[in-house]
């Protein structure tokens, strides 16, 4: 039989699962990746999970418990700095821990520490060393790291172009034909950390609720990482965390390529780095003017009713400001 | 050139001393008040850490009574202390304050600091030995501060009437702040001893001691934390903090490398826990306990303020870390909504329970 990896979907994974995956499948090892959140499940995981943390942070512990029984080995990467400059999120940092400690009889973990800040532990280096505590030959070990590279490159091709990865995203949004630019007509850019943007359980659907609605989205997985640089270069202040960093180079960049009408800003409560961040760009938006922004924040007791009002008075809003009506 | 700084243990007498020697000119924010934290909360963006709300709070006061200038320390990470410049001054700046801003960090080089400094000095025309004078005396000021108020901590469970060490350590406190001279400092030292000695003391009393560790800002500002020093010494107490001014400065010019509880020796402490330093206080304050249960501390009170990240993280290792050591530690998360007497009886259960646990022990 082989080695059982398991991944949580959750926090990192709705980034760089394809690179995960394609690494451990050249390396002959099973992937079990927990069930997408459904409600039952993530219930069980908030019994475990700390009170003072984030949701997608005690949905990760959830999904841990779901597949801890089916595994050897439970995968949960530390991304601390990928290009040397940035940094990861502190909880995401110490989650591997916080398992540990929190739920009892769980799988060994695998945690490279990634920090490309230091010469030895480089992301190759890293990964390379936990494959050979798993008894891998360093031969293998590059091929499928050049694997992973190549997959995770292609998903993010395609999600530039504004596909969504069937990997990631599950059935709900398999095919988008709904995504055609020329039948739609209010463009939206969504922005927010990935886990929220991307989990259809945490945000109620709510990419699909706005493609139904006729309306283009745009995420900021379609802006090029090189724009993002300068979007931040020209602003005052160099943002240190990786994914506050995108999303405000993101929004910078929509809002001065003018190609939307409106911007959501999809966060979840008490997260440290939207906490700083949302601020900014709501400033921004503000001061420009041209643009509709609704931040929407999600804690555990959002309902989707809530949601949708909210959702639906904002694209009303939309509307009317583009046919040109004046409110009443 | 009026400058304001976030309050920051005994920072205020520290800079106070320096400013009357050789400038510039200071203008601390009024004693943080309710209003203050009003004002913070008001204008903070709603998730935003206690701090924060603190910070802006004090800010908005200090801009009130008159201060130009406000110099604050960042940092690159990950904790969201290093982005409050921005977002403090687009709030400031949105309620119309004019006001210059100061950053101080890591990516501009020291050289740069002493060439302004500089600058500073030959405006005022205070010469270069005068000025190291200066900061030797300001440094004579907070370490003389630092240690009243460990006397102050250990004097106070041993108290006959309640109260007393407070009002003699608030004397001290403004007797140094007063001091002008070497002279002046040693005449102030020698009087707060004895003031401290007349105390009326029980020796007979044998208190437990408590360590209190978590976030810095939460742990040395007694504003922020509900003056949970002085609540658990008049419950019988000897508390001690892990975060003092001097132990910020010494830890960031790497001067504390001969003493035994230091930062950076809690930080070693805590690797069997947590393998990497997250940054910010987390892994001290999962190594302090550690430490200190050595020096027969009976039991620790983590500050976490409400939705810190990284006190999160220390948090639930704490468990771990409580299990093992078998140390009781109580987590305090702290946030604007907290009332007097929750505070009070949540302090009393975790000494009841030291206490339990003392007689326990002596049955055995």
């Amino acid at each position: 039989m082989t080695t059982r990896i398991g991944i949580p979907r959750a926090l990192l994974f709705y980034r760089y699962f394809p690179f995960w995956e394609a690494f451990f499948q050249t390396l002959n090892f099973e992937v079990v990746v927990s069930r997408p959140s459904h409600r039952g499940l993530i219930e069980e995981g908030f019994k475990f999970a700390d009170d003072d943390t984030c949701i997608p942070m005690k949905m990760a512990f959830a999904h841990t418990i779901n597949i801890k029984e089916q595994i050897d080995f439970l995968f949960l990467p530390r991304l601390l700095s990928l290009d040397g400059k940035t940094c990861a999120c502190p909880r995401l940092a110490g989650l591997p821990e916080m398992l540990k400690y929190s739920i009892p009889n769980l799988p060994t973990i695998l945690d490279p520490y990634v920090d490309e800040r230091h010469r030895n532990s480089t992301l190759f280096q890293s990964f390379s060393e936990m494959a050979l505590t798993l008894g891998k030959k360093s031969k293998g070990i590059k091929q499928a790291f050049q694997e992973g590279e190549k997959a995770y490159f292609h998903s993010k091709k395609r999600m530039e172009k504004g596909e969504k990865n069937p990997e990631l995203f599950g059935k709900a949004i398999e095919k988008d034909p709904l995504n055609n630019k020329e039948r739609l007509g209010k463009k939206v850019a969504v922005v927010g950390h990935p886990y929220c943007l991307y989990d259809p359980y945490f945000n109620f659907d709510l990419l699909k609720i706005l493609q139904q609605s006729q309306v283009f989205v745009y995420t900021q997985e379609m802006i090029p990482k090189e724009v993002i640089d300068l979007e931040i270069r020209g602003f005052e202040k160099d943002v240190y965390w990786d994914s506050g960093r995108e999303i405000l180079g993101a929004s910078l960049h929509y809002l001065h390529t003018t190609q939307i009408d409106g911007l959501i800003y999809l966060t979840c409560f008490s997260c440290g780095v939207d906490s700083m961040i949302e601020p900014l760009v709501k400033h921004r938006i503000e001061e420009d003017g041209k643009i509709l922004y609704l931040c929407l924040m999600i804690d555990e007791h959002t309902g989707p009713t809530g949601l949708l009002t909210r959702v639906e008075a904002f694209l009303e809003t939309l509307e009317r400001k583009k046919s040109g009506r004046r409110m009443t | 050139m009026k400058l304001t700084v976030p309050y920051l243990g005994r920072i205020d007498i520290f800079l106070n001393a320096m400013a009357r020697k050789i400038g510039p000119e200071f203008v601390f924010p009024p004693r943080t008040s309710s209003r203050t934290l009003l004002l913070g909360t008001k204008y903070s963006p709603e998730s935003a850490c206690l701090p924060f709300k603190f910070i802006l709070g004090n800010f908005i006061e200090a801009l009130e009574k008159g201060a130009d200038t406000i110099a604050m320390i960042t940092d690159r990470g990950p904790c969201r202390v290093g982005m409050y410049d921005v977002v403090m001054q687009q709030i400031l700046r949105d309620l119309g304050f004019q006001f210059e801003w100061v950053v101080m960090d890591d990516t501009r080089i020291l050289g740069d600091y002493l060439l302004r400094f500089n600058r500073e000095r030959k405006k005022r025309g205070a010469s270069f030995f005068e000025s190291l004078q200066a900061i030797r005396f300001s440094w004579k000021k907070v370490k003389l501060c630092e240690s009243i108020e460990r006397k102050a901590q250990k004097t106070r469970p041993l108290e006959v009437k309640r109260g007393e060490t407070t009002r003699v350590l608030t004397d001290s406190l403004r007797w140094i702040d007063e001091a002008s001279s070497f002279r002046e400092l040693a005449l102030v030292d020698q009087q707060c001893t004895n003031e401290f000695n007349r105390i009326e003391k029980d020796p007979s009393r044998n208190p437990p001691k408590i360590l209190i560790t978590g976030e810095a800002y939460m742990v040395i500002n007694p504003h922020a934390n509900h003056d949970i020093e002085r609540r658990l010494g008049e419950m019988g107490v000897e508390v001690t903090r892990t975060v003092w001014f001097s132990s910020q400065i010494t830890h960031a010019l790497h001067l504390d490398l001969f003493n035994p509880r230091s930062k950076r020796k809690a930080i070693e402490a805590s690797q069997p826990y947590l393998k990497h330093n997250l940054g910010g206080e987390c892994n001290a304050s999962i190594g302090y306990p550690i430490l200190y249960q050595k020096d027969g501390y009976e039991g620790a009170i983590q500050l976490l303020p409400f939705g810190c990240m990284l006190e999160a993280v220390a948090k639930n290792i704490l468990v771990r870390v409580s299990q093992e050591h078998d140390l009781p530690i109580l987590t305090f998360a702290l946030s604007e909504n907290l009332s007097e007497t929750m505070i009070d009886t949540r302090l009393s259960a975790f000494v009841d329970l030291l206490q339990k646990r003392r007689e326990k022990k002596r049955d055995r």
